[in-house]
């Protein structure tokens, strides 16, 4: 239901702009909101109206009319005001609150709905017929563009993307699990991967330039019918996560350029821990020692150079050479062999893999 | 009013990828600087290191004193202008410019003073009641800078905020940041890879390669006196030009052997050379295009070589032509007679050439 909070602020605008005072009170009397000058019903009064066949009714000079939603009474609107145009004015009132109460219902109904398609629990059935009573097109090029951000404020993430991404466009935000912003982004028919990527981009760097939160995002594959949001939302938590493991100076991932991470995520870390075992043996600490990493690092960014590694890190070419030949002594890999390096950088990634699924 | 030190800062993603390594420097109040070089240098993740959006992984950064390594970027009192920027399409340019103060609660009187000073300043008061699609590409990048102005904040941090402008319009927004820039008298900290938006508006150019600093000077020293063969070839436009030569020492004076050609170097050239004890060994000679100049025939040395390219660029011409393999690059003057398929016969400005290490690339001499 629609909260207290956004009635009173429709009914404190109101009354600015008519000088009548409003109180909302439910079907027993009670009071949901009120502006500061109003005047209470009598509850006695607000159940009898409730149950009676009129709309509404004039108690000295107050007019009580009823807000309905889908025929049922949803409030009894009290109006006061010393002008003739009181009964007119909460009128209007009412057609405003009634109107309110629908849309609300219809974009909650629309946030049921995307998380119940997102999560795999329609039938197809029932995506083809909500849809439509939705008013949301079934074929339509869309993706999922998943945002993880670090804030406590979700609502502040969600304030902000709503304002760049509107329903008017056919774009929809959503939340499934907590930390995550879930945007239904639809697309013109002749946009690509880029001009999604670019789409991310700019609401990455639009929530660290106003809301000033770190961001991540990720996207799945285009899709043409609503029924198949469900594998782009897929896809984009995955690729979120294997951003967040193997590409973490990036803050945006596309799942269609996952790399070697993409194999790497999906083997069973049992099978990564032997493989691991097989490397490095009894020193599997040392895939995270900062010098190790560093270093290795650095030789493969360089293709394998030894001077050039050596003056990328400041260090003498010796010291690389005692670094490399001190790796070859405890994993046996001699990474100026191209065969070496391969199953060291591998090894270095399922590494981070396993660690990551120890520490989540 | 702020000042930022950045002491040894490093920055090591956890895959090992070192993206910024032992950053020094200290900027004053009111200081317009840019950090500039290629893409993958290190020079927008150093900016979000400030900015607070990326972790320190070593190091420390201050503002006006205080240790900033744990702040939120929130309330570091910083404001951003990114390379991608949306305006708010069903907003007006006044609500775009208060949304984010609307998003943080600021009370009612004190957005639409910030906001209506921003505009003063951006000289959008008459447009503050227009939507993004009513304005034009260098109003709407306005309106994106105005949305930063409004929360007064210490530090502005610029990531290639013009380079989805088109040419021409970059060019008036250089101008219009350099202006607001004076306006505000507040630090400007700006990322681009174009040498010349660096060398137009910064107060100091802070020049990056592989996540490391490569020198930190002001443009016209950058330009003259560049520390190693990456910024010389970096700075300018065209780019310096670069030739092998030998060095040759006779007593207190040095030449330099290009082709059949010895090129005496003046005293101060020379003694640098001695000094380094590079007689008989390579070295790379650098000679900026405009210091390439037509011979007479007076002059002790000279060099002929065919134009493989003439580029008129209305109050300069730009002659294409190779000297011992290298491609040289010529800035001479529109009434030049020569066009290509030309013999040209050239000499340098001794006075201008620069010597850097083959090996380490530092420079010898400027």
């Amino acid at each position: 239901m629609v909260s207290a909070q956004i009635l009173r602020s429709c009914l404190n605008e109101l009354r600015d702009i008519t000088r009548v005072e409003f109180c909302l009170q439910d079907s027993q009397g009670g009071v949901v909101t009120a502006t500061s000058g109003a005047v209470k019903s009598e509850p006695r009064l607000v159940t009898a109206l409730s149950a009676s066949m009129v709309d509404s009714q004039v108690v000295g000079n107050t007019y009580m009319l009823k807000v309905l939603d889908e025929d049922e009474v949803a409030f009894i609107l009290s109006a006061t005001g010393s002008s003739d145009s009181v009964f007119m004015v909460a009128r209007m009132a009412v057609s405003e609150l009634q109107h309110m109460i629908a849309a609300y219902k219809e974009r909650y109904d629309r946030h049921n709905f995307f998380q119940d398609l997102l999560l795999d629990n329609l039938l197809l059935v029932d995506v083809a017929n909500r849809a439509r009573k939705l008013h949301i097109a079934e074929i339509q090029p869309r993706a999922i563009i998943l945002f993880e951000v670090e804030a406590d404020d979700s609502q502040l993430v969600r304030q902000l993307l709503s304002g760049i991404f509107t329903t008017q466009n056919g774009d929809y935000l959503s939340e499934v699990e907590q930390g995550g912003v879930i945007l239904v982004k639809s697309l013109e028919s002749n946009t690509d991967t880029a001009g999604l990527e670019q789409a991310a981009e700019t609401a990455i760097d639009m929530l660290n330039m106003e809301a000033m939160v770190r961001a991540r995002a990720a996207f799945g594959s285009i899709v043409m019918e609503l029924k198949d949001l469900s594998k782009s939302y897929k896809e984009a938590r995955m690729a979120l996560e294997v951003g967040k493991i193997f590409y973490a100076e990036r803050n945006l991932t596309d799942y269609n350029r996952l790399g070697i991470g993409r194999l790497i995520y999906q083997l069973p870390t049992g099978l990564c821990r032997i493989f691991i075992r097989e490397i490095f043996g009894a020193n599997e600490e040392m895939a995270f020692d900062p010098e190790v990493v560093a270093t290795v690092t650095t030789f493969f960014e360089n293709n394998l150079n030894v001077s050039e590694t050596a003056r990328r890190l400041f260090i003498h070419r010796n010291t690389l050479v005692y670094r490399i030949e001190k790796l070859q002594k405890d994993t046996g890999l001699d990474i100026r062999r191209f065969d070496d390096a391969l199953i060291l950088q591998v090894a270095l990634m399922v590494s981070s893999y396993v660690r990551y699924k120890s520490a989540n | 009013m702020a000042s930022l030190s950045l002491k040894d800062i490093c920055k090591v993603y956890p895959n090992g990828f070192q993206a910024v390594k032992n950053f020094n420097m200290e900027i004053e109040d009111k200081e317009f600087i840019i950090f500039v070089g290629p893409s993958g240098c290190g020079k927008s993740t150093t900016l979000r290191m400030i900015a607070g959006l990326e972790d320190i992984s070593s190091g420390e950064f201050r503002i006006d004193g205080v240790l900033m390594n744990d702040v939120e970027p929130k309330d570091r009192d910083i404001a951003m202008v990114f390379q991608n920027y949306a305006l708010y399409p069903h907003m007006t340019v006044y609500d775009n410019m208060a949304f984010g103060l609307k998003l943080r609660k600021v009370p009612k009187d004190e957005i639409d003073k910030a906001v209506r000073e921003a505009a003063k300043i951006l000289d959008l008061t008459q447009l503050l009641d227009r939507k993004p699609k009513a304005l034009s590409g260098g109003q709407r990048q306005r309106v994106a800078m105005g949305r930063a102005i409004v929360r007064s904040p210490k530090v502005f941090l610029m990531d290639e905020p013009l380079s989805n402008l088109d040419a021409k319009l970059r060019v008036q927004m250089r101008t219009e940041i350099a202006k607001l820039h004076q306006r505000l008298g507040t630090t400007i900290i700006y990322v681009t890879h174009d040498q010349t938006e660096a060398m137009t508006l910064g107060s100091r150019i802070v020049v990056m390669k592989d996540g490391i600093v490569q020198q930190i000077d002001s443009p016209q020293n950058l330009y003259d006196n560049p520390a190693n063969l990456f910024v010389a070839g970096f700075m300018g436009s065209p780019q310096m030009n670069f030739i092998e030569a030998k060095v040759k020492v006779s007593g207190q004076s040095a030449s330099l052997l290009i082709e059949d050609q010895e090129i005496v170097l003046p005293a101060d050239k020379a003694k640098a050379v001695i000094a380094g004890g590079y007689d008989g060994k390579t070295v790379i000679m650098g000679i900026r295009p405009e210091n390439i100049i037509e011979a007479d025939g007076s002059e002790a040395y000279r060099f002929k070589s065919t134009v493989n390219v003439y580029e008129l660029l209305g109050a300069e011409v730009f002659l294409y032509f190779d000297l011992t393999g290298a491609n040289i690059t010529a800035r001479v003057e529109p009434t030049t007679k020569v066009r290509p398929g030309d013999t040209v016969t050239y000499t340098f400005d001794t006075k201008k050439i620069h010597i850097f290490d083959k090996e380490t690339e530092v420079t010898i001499v400027n």
